[in-house]
């Protein structure tokens, strides 16, 4: 008897905090979400569709979306492109490339909320470090964090900056798997370099340019604490990123009905791109085997 | 391995520390008096982690950052350890429906839950406290499934043995399998704790007293408080935020060296 039950004990404890923390909120965020509630209210009626009618008429909503379809648009291919390009080059077993591997890999175990208040203060118009090196060039300052029309660019360069190590890391595994006879046969054929990085490079590292992309689009949608600390999803919501909204409409407004209303709304579109992630990284695991 | 290249490793610390400077400029920043640094001097001093300490409480953060990631990654991997060795080693009724909900919380984005998770705690009282903190992050459907595949590498003869010798599961676990899989839950656990570390978006939401602040909220509302552009304080601000990296920089450049003698161990064998 007690053999039969040793395997759902030793599972419980997992099982018991996954549904409590993961799987019941999933319900209870759709329940919400059909009702209206102000946190301090004791009573929250049931007003059906009316939360997500509302979201969907709202600017706020549509701004966030603009604003994070953006965001992912130019900082998606701007990581992997870089990425695959320097691991190219850092492939190597040799000090050097380690040396800088190292180096890029750092900001990706840091923490962000440190990482958002230094580069505030890279930003910052009057003691930032872009702005000394502008004026020590003669050019003058630039209110990078006033300005709408640059604080997302920003933010895409600071989010950049911080996963660009890890995309190449992963870059550097999958060119690893590439065999090197391709290489030594098109170095016989006397490939030029840049013939060779499109022609076996960009082709073979295909699979991890499918996981990369999915995984970086699904992070993009969920950016929350570079835009919470550098910019506050302003100036004048220029970077109000749906997390951040969602944030502000369920922590700041107390608007506990229109932020699940938010929260399902983003989780369908996110799990969307998780399924399409777990297919991608099935093939991958068949392109290796 | 290639020849090292002086001039390419010249060149590669150039890079790297130009990619870090602003991390590293940062740094040297909150060891500066705020009157020289604004003046343009260069004027050394301890003073800004000093009153990151006794005026704003960063050694109370810094405590309660080590409770609150130290206790998820003891629970996390604990639990997720029983429960691979469960998937990994007993045929049970519902094990595969199990384990696929642990492993599809994989794909669950975490802001689903903040609302609701937000909700029950305030509703069992346990807003502002260590265990509103840890409780969670403690499932950890990833430590579980990477920790079922090793697991399930190790030979079986091996439990067999244990087994005739009349050990209980447990004993199993504890004896044979946890020994052999140490270094798989030694990198989970690190994963766990750096990434626990890190955390912000719960810790903002579910804490609201200044004795439970982490590192991370410290430093946020620290640098919030600021008065505003131009007026922050950044020499005491980046002196927090130095805080706030070094333990997981410290842990970084050790697992490093770990990585590496393990990579040249495999070699030689």
């Amino acid at each position: 008897m007690l053999r039969i039950l040793t395997p759902y004990m030793l599972v419980a404890p997992l099982i018991a905090f996954i549904a409590v923390f993961t799987y019941v909120p999933i319900f209870e965020s759709v329940n919400l979400s059909f009702r209206h509630w102000d946190f301090l209210s004791s009573d929250m009626p049931f007003v059906g569709l009316e939360n997500y009618r509302l979201l969907l008429a709202s600017r706020d909503f549509w701004n966030a979306l603009t604003v994070t379809a953006i965001f992912a648009l130019i900082s998606v291919p701007l990581r992997l492109g870089l990425a695959v390009v320097i691991a190219s080059y850092l492939v190597s077993e040799t000090l050097p490339s380690r040396l800088l591997r190292g180096a890029l890999f750092l900001p990706s175990v840091t923490s962000a909320v440190s990482i958002a208040v230094v580069f505030s203060w890279v930003f910052s118009t009057d003691y930032g470090m872009v702005n000394s090196v502008l004026t020590w060039l003669g050019f003058g300052k630039v209110a990078w964090l006033q300005d709408p029309q640059l604080a997302l660019w920003v933010l895409i360069f600071v989010n950049t900056w911080k996963q660009l190590g890890y995309d190449i890391v992963i870059y550097i595994a999958g060119l690893q798997a590439v065999p090197q006879e391709l290489y030594d046969a098109a170095a016989v054929d006397g490939g030029k370099r840049f013939h060779v990085f499109r022609r076996i490079t960009i082709p073979l590292v295909m699979p991890t340019t499918y996981f990369l992309l999915v995984i970086s689009v699904i992070e993009a949608f969920q950016v929350f604490t570079i835009v919470n600390i550098i910019t506050h999803g302003g100036p004048a919501g220029a970077t109000d990123m749906l997390v951040n909204l969602l944030y502000r409409v369920g922590f700041e407004l107390f608007d506990i009905g229109r932020g699940s209303a938010l929260a399902v709304l983003l989780f369908i579109f996110l799990i969307v791109l998780a399924l399409i992630k777990s297919r991608v990284i099935g093939r991958r695991v068949h392109y290796e085997a | 391995m290639k020849r090292n290249n002086p001039f390419l490793t010249g060149l590669a610390l150039a890079t790297g520390l130009l990619f870090l400077s602003p991390v590293l400029y940062s740094i040297w920043m909150s060891f500066q008096t705020a009157h020289a640094y604004y003046a343009g001097g260069v004027e050394f001093t301890a003073g800004n982690y000093l009153r990151a300490v006794a005026e704003y409480k960063f050694a109370r953060y810094l405590l309660n950052s080590i409770i609150v990631s130290g206790l998820v990654t003891l629970l996390g991997i604990t639990i997720a350890t029983m429960a691979a060795f469960a998937f990994a080693r007993f045929q049970f009724r519902g094990g595969n429906l199990l384990f696929g909900a642990a492993v599809a919380t994989l794909m669950i984005p975490s802001h689903i839950s903040l609302i609701p998770n937000y909700l029950t705690l305030a509703k069992a009282g346990l807003l502002d406290s260590y265990a509103g903190l840890i409780l969670p992050s403690v499932s950890n459907g990833f430590a579980a499934f990477f920790l079922r595949q090793y697991i399930k590498g190790i030979p079986k003869v091996l439990d067999e043995a244990a087994y005739m010798d009349g050990a209980t599961p447990l004993q199993v676990l504890w004896r044979v399998i946890v020994p052999i899989a140490k270094p798989a839950i030694f990198s989970m656990g690190l994963y766990i704790f750096i990434t626990e570390w890190n955390n912000y978006i719960w810790p903002l939401v579910a804490v609201g007293k200044e004795d439970f602040y982490t590192l991370q909220i410290g430093l946020a509302r620290l640098y919030r408080i600021n008065p505003g552009e131009g007026l922050v304080d950044w020499p005491l601000v980046m002196a927090a935020s130095t805080l706030t990296i070094l333990p997981v920089l410290l842990g970084f450049l050790l697992v490093e060296r770990h990585l590496v003698r393990g990579i040249t161990m495999g070699a030689v064998k």
